[in-house]
Parts: structure tokens; C-alpha cells; sequence
């Protein structure tokens, strides 16, 4: 960003300067510039509209219709009903609850783990600094299934290498321990195991930004490496911070794959509907009420934006501000 | 970094902070790197040894080659018919992928240049747009992509799902930053002084400096694709040959007679930890070999700098 900044200042004619220039030549290169880029945009456009706005303008109409049912297979204006269904529907609070229930042991132990070991491995310059960054970041490598899969082992009361551990705490089968009130540690285990690496590097990213000076005005100071730590890191490194809790924050909304591979593995000890994008996924395939699918998905499209809105405006990262000024 | 050391506190002697702190990141190192070593062991062990419990620490002492064989057998015979379904899978995900991530380049490098480089109406209503679903987590609109591809009927079908897999909003930010911060707006003035047309300044004049992001671009969107687990769950399952592998090993997991023994005692093989952590193993290795690939790109950060002059 600064170099376009640099590139504004050498270029003195007035053609560089922009938006002031009002010339009839300007103003050509202005709908050509404007054509241009309409151009270059189409494939992404098209892109754009296929996997996002069609899709999410068509389950808003969709949310709208009466579900058919056996006794009245048409469908028709139903006004708000399938919000109503989804909000009435048993199993909704639950599945927000149980939601609940993992962030509020992951969000604090995985905004612990990426800030503490982010600033450990800033502490530690040179090599070992850097292996240690690496050992953290191999598991983010395992995303998704592979990710699971490795837990599976890890959990599984006679084939895991804490099978010990399994069996002294009681545990005979995966059926004891994938139990609804072990469900927030499990997640928290396997999303923070998958999760971590990749955040110590963003917010290690923005620890290296900070400018060496700083460091030796405060150790002439007297700042010990604790002091540089909690007073001049921690508070410099908020923006990264807030980013990477919002992020995992929205993320926590659209957990599937692990709840709903849990019961799967654990004989139906957990409930298919644990999750509210499991509950969606019950309302599509298997009651095939699809108003009430998309109701729900708009619930939660919703609040994942809001939180989107929230990251896109407050955090700075985007370097949009600055682009402003061109 | 490294050629502060001296002024570094601690960097010299050993107190006890300095060995907190190593001790703590060692510890902590080993959490997350032993069960890894463990896993890929298991999928070099037999289901025998796993009973016995004789393979020793972290079942390392178990591997073999002819256990690897065995389980592929097993892994490699799931399926109707003769088996194959696995190899099939991987196939899928490999088209999935790997068109997906060509649709995300073609629609990402001239979108984000666009977005970086040209003033036009609408412009930061896109960017916006963008920075919102790249923040979004992707699994939020499979229900509604679900009905949109049911309402032209094509669940089941593996193009849809590539072709979804190719808007990669993430793909777009990572151009926009690139020329953002590589390619000087003079650059682009002195192209259009030259005569070139918008479109003929992206061409000849952005995509040859642009290497780098397309390697980014392509990793990340190729990894993004390859993991996708609810997309291709809520379109595909319907049709067993046309599954990707993500969706696969859960069919994989659900016929282990660890988990599901009236299922598994349908099949003709026997689909242990040991083989389900072969089969992940295999599933992983086309990302281990796109990130080698694109490992030095990855690595070496944003400085391109070719466009100093």
C-alpha cells in the first residue's frame, strides 16, 4: 500500500491525479477504465451470483412457502410459518445451547493458546523459534475429515495411544465418552488441535510488524522479557486478536462435520440433531421440509453476517482506509 | 531477526524464564506432533498387533510394508462389485478440485485486479461483498446451494459442485492485496498511454508479475476443495460413484466393524483403525504434494518487487 502511495507522489502530470480531473479525456478514460473492469469482473460476477446471492435470494423465497404436506401437497404463500416452525421446533434452542457449551470452553482456551504461543514463539528468535512454529502449524494441515479421523483414533477407548488414560477414568467404549457432556471438550480438543497453528501465524505475522525500536526503548527502560510481553505486545497485537475471536466466533455457528461424524462413530449417543446446521440438514433430507431448511439457514445466515459485518468494519487488515487516500 | 541476539534479554544465559519457556513450547510441541507420528503408524500396523498391544511406544514398532499391502487390499476392495470405490472417490475429488481451482484463478486474478487497480461504480460494494463471504464460514450456504441445485436437478452430478467450489472470494483478496501491493498505479497509467486497452493491461502488462499469487490462489482453493466435507455431503451423497474422498471415508468410517458391526458384517472386507488411517493417509498425499509444489511460494512471502523501475 505505501508504494502506490510513493507511486502518486513521482508521478506529477495530471493524469496521475485522479478523481479532481473533470477534462473531456478524462472522462473517456474514465468509461473506458469503468468498462474495463466490468469486464474483467464477469467470470467472478457470474461466480458471485451462481454460489452466493441466487442461491441465498432463492432460499429467502423458498423460507416464504408453505411446506406441502401429505394431506396438502400444495405449496404455496406462507408467509413467515416456516420461521415459526424452525423457531418452535424442539430442538432449536438445544442446538444453540449445545453451541454455546463448546465456545465458551474453546473461544477462552483457543484465544489462549494462539496469543500465549504466538508471543512464546516471538520470544524465541532464531531457529528454535521458527521449528516450534512449524511443529504448531502441522496440524492445521489435517484439516476436515482427516482431522476427525486422527481424533477418532485418539479417543477410541482400546486402539488409542491414551487408552491407559481412557480406561483408568472408566471409559470401555467410545459410547462413554462421546456423551452429550463431553462434547465441549471433544471439540474444543479437536478444533483447537486443528484451528491453533494457523492463528499463531496470522497473529505472529502481526508481532513481527512491530517495529524492533519499540523493543530496545523499552528494555533501556528496564522492561523485562514479560514487561515487553503484557505491555507492549499484547496491546499491540489487539487488532489481531479481536480478528482471529469474531473469526473463530462465526466459525462456531457452522460446526458440522465433527458433531455430526460423532454420532456416527458412537452409535447414536449423541443427537443427530446436535448442531443447528444438523438440525437444517435433518429439515432438507430427512423431513424434506424445505421452507423450514431455508428458514433456518437464513437464521444462521444472519448472524454468521452480522459477525461478518462486525470483522469487515472494525478490523483494519483490510487495508481499505489507506486505499481511500489514492 | 537473528542478528539480534545480543541485545536480546535472556538470549545468553539460562534463567529460569528462558527455561520455562523452552520447556513449555517443547511440551506443548510434542502434544501436537506425537499423535501425528502415532496415526501415520497406525496405518503401517495390522489390526492384530492393535489387539495384541505389542507394538511398543506409539505403535511404532509394528509397521510394515505387508501390513500396508493388506490394508490397501481391504481399502481397495470396498464397493460393489470388486471394490474400486476408493480410487473412484479420489478421482472425483481430483476433477472437483482441481476445476475448482482453475474456475477460482480465471475468476479471481482479473476480479481482484479489477478491484485493486480500476475506478468504477460499485466498487466498494464489491469489495465489501467480497471481504463478507471470504469471512463467512462456507458451510452457512450449503442448505440454500442445496435447493438451488435441487430446483434444476442436478444433486448428484459432480459439475455443480465444481463449479460452486470455484467462487473462492479468499482467492480474490489474496489478488487484490497482490497488485495492491506489488503493482504501482503508475504502471497502469503508463499502459493506458501506451494505448492499451483495461483488458489489455491485465494480459500483458498484471498477470506476467503475478506468479506468485496464482501458486497462492491455487493452493489454497485446491485445499479448500479437497477438505469441503458439507457440500459435497449434502450433493452428492445420492450417488455412491460420484462421491469425493471427504465424503467417502465417513462411508468408510460407517462400514468399520469398529463403529458399525451389523454393517460391516455385510462386507466382504474388514475395515480396522488400521486401514481407515491408511485410507486417510492416502487421502492426504495429493495436498502434501500441492504444498511442496507450491512450498517456496508459500514461503517466501509477498516480495515480488520486479516492478520497482
Amino acid at each position: 500500500m505505501s508504494s502506490s502511495t510513493l507511486a502518486t507522489k513521482r508521478t506529477e502530470p495530471p493524469a496521475a491525479g485522479g478523481r479532481a480531473s473533470t477534462t473531456p479525456r478524462r472522462h473517456r478514460t474514465r468509461h473506458a477504465e469503468s468498462r474495463g473492469a466490468w469486464i474483467l469482473l464477469a467470470p467472478y460476477l457470474a461466480l458471485f451470483l451462481v454460489a452466493a446471492a441466487i442461491p441465498i435470494g432463492y432460499a429467502f423465497w423458498i423460507a416464504l412457502q408453505k411446506a406441502p404436506t401429505l394431506v396438502n401437497p400444495a405449496s404455496g404463500f406462507g408467509g413467515l410459518d416456516s420461521f415459526i416452525t424452525v423457531i418452535t421446533d424442539y430442538r432449536f434452542s438445544g442446538t444453540f445451547i449445545n453451541i454455546f457449551s463448546v465456545m465458551i470452553v474453546w473461544l477462552p482456551l483457543m484465544m489462549l493458546g494462539i496469543v500465549g504461543l504466538a508471543l512464546l514463539v516471538h520470544a524465541s528468535p532464531g531457529r528454535f523459534g521458527s521449528t516450534m512454529r512449524f511443529f504448531y502449524f502441522i496440524p492445521g494441515a489435517l484439516s476436515g475429515i482427516a482431522n476427525f479421523v486422527l481424533w477418532v483414533y485418539l479417543l477410541h477407548p482400546t486402539q488409542s495411544p491414551l487408552a491407559p488414560l481412557w480406561q483408568e477414568v472408566g471409559f470401555g467404549s467410545l459410547k462413554e465418552i462421546v456423551t452429550d457432556g463431553n462434547m465441549p471438550m471433544i471439540l474444543t480438543g479437536m478444533l483447537f488441535f486443528q484451528g491453533v497453528g494457523t492463528w499463531i501465524i496470522v497473529v505472529n505475522g502481526g508481532l513481527n510488524g512491530i517495529p524492533d525500536e519499540i523493543f530496545e526503548a523499552a528494555k533501556i527502560d528496564g522492561a523485562n522479557a514479560w514487561d515487553l510481553a503484557w505491555h507492549i505486545k499484547l496491546p499491540l497485537i489487539r487488532p489481531w486478536i479481536g480478528y482471529a475471536a469474531l473469526m473463530n466466533l462465526a466459525y462456531g455457528f457452522q460446526l458440522f462435520l465433527e458433531p455430526y461424524l460423532l454420532r456416527q462413530i458412537s452409535s447414536g449417543a449423541i443427537a443427530g440433531e446436535w448442531a443447528p446446521t444438523q438440525l437444517g440438514y435433518a429439515f432438507a433430507f430427512t423431513n424434506r421440509n424445505f421452507p423450514a431448511a431455508a428458514a433456518l439457514s437464513i437464521i444462521l445466515l444472519v448472524i454468521t453476517l452480522s459477525i461478518g459485518v462486525v470483522i469487515v468494519m472494525k478490523s483494519g487488515l483490510f487495508g481499505d482506509e489507506k486505499e481511500k487516500k489514492r | 531477526m537473528s542478528n539480534s541476539a545480543p541485545g536480546v534479554v535472556g538470549a545468553k544465559h539460562w534463567t529460569v524464564g528462558r527455561i520455562a519457556r523452552i520447556t513449555v513450547m517443547v511440551i506443548i510441541a510434542a502434544a501436537f506432533i506425537l499423535p501425528i507420528i502415532g496415526f501415520i503408524a497406525m496405518a503401517f500396523r495390522s489390526q492384530e498387533g492393535v489387539l495384541a498391544g505389542t507394538d511398543g511406544f506409539l505403535g511404532l514398532g509394528g509397521m510394515s510394508w505387508d501390513n500396508v499391502v493388506f490394508s490397501w487390499s481391504q481399502i481397495n476392495g470396498f464397493g460393489p462389485g470388486g471394490g474400486g470405490l476408493f480410487t473412484r472417490w479420489v478421482g472425483n475429488s481430483l476433477v472437483v478440485a482441481v476445476i475448482g481451482g482453475i474456475l477460482a484463478l480465471v475468476a479471481a486474478l482479473p476480479a481482484g485486479y479489477a478491484l485493486s487497480r480500476l475506478r468504477f461504480r460499485g466498487r466498494k460494494v464489491l469489495l465489501f461483498a467480497t471481504l463478507l463471504a471470504m469471512v463467512m464460514p462456507n458451510t452457512v450456504l450449503v442448505i440454500p446451494l442445496f435447493l438451488e441445485v435441487n430446483a434444476i436437478g442436478a444433486v448428484g452430478q459432480l459439475w455443480p459442485v465444481a463449479v460452486i467450489m470455484g467462487f473462492f472470494p479468499f482467492g480474490t483478496y489474496l489478488v487484490y492485496i497482490h497488485f495492491m501491493t506489488t503493482m504501482p498505479q503508475e504502471l497502469v497509467e503508463a499502459a493506458r498511454i501506451d494505448g492499451l486497452s483495461e483488458i489489455a493491461t491485465f494480459f500483458y502488462v498484471a498477470l506476467p508479475i503475478s506468479k506468485q499469487v496464482i501458486a497462492l490462489v491455487a493452493f489454497f482453493s485446491f485445499v479448500a476443495n479437497w477438505t469441503n466435507f458439507f457440500l459435497p455431503l449434502a450433493l452428492l451423497t445420492s450417488n455412491q460413484e460420484n462421491k469425493t474422498i471427504s465424503i467417502g471415508i465417513q462411508e468408510l468410517i460407517g462400514a468399520s466393524p469398529l463403529f458399525n458391526a451389523t454393517v460391516a458384517a455385510g462386507l466382504d472386507v474388514k475395515l480396522y483403525m488400521p486401514q481407515l488411517a491408511l485410507a486417510t493417509f492416502l487421502s492426504m498425499i495429493p495436498l502434501l504434494i500441492v504444498f511442496l509444489t507450491a512450498q517456496r511460494f508459500l514461503i517466501r512471502g509477498q516480495t515480488v518487487g520486479a516492478v520497482k523501475g
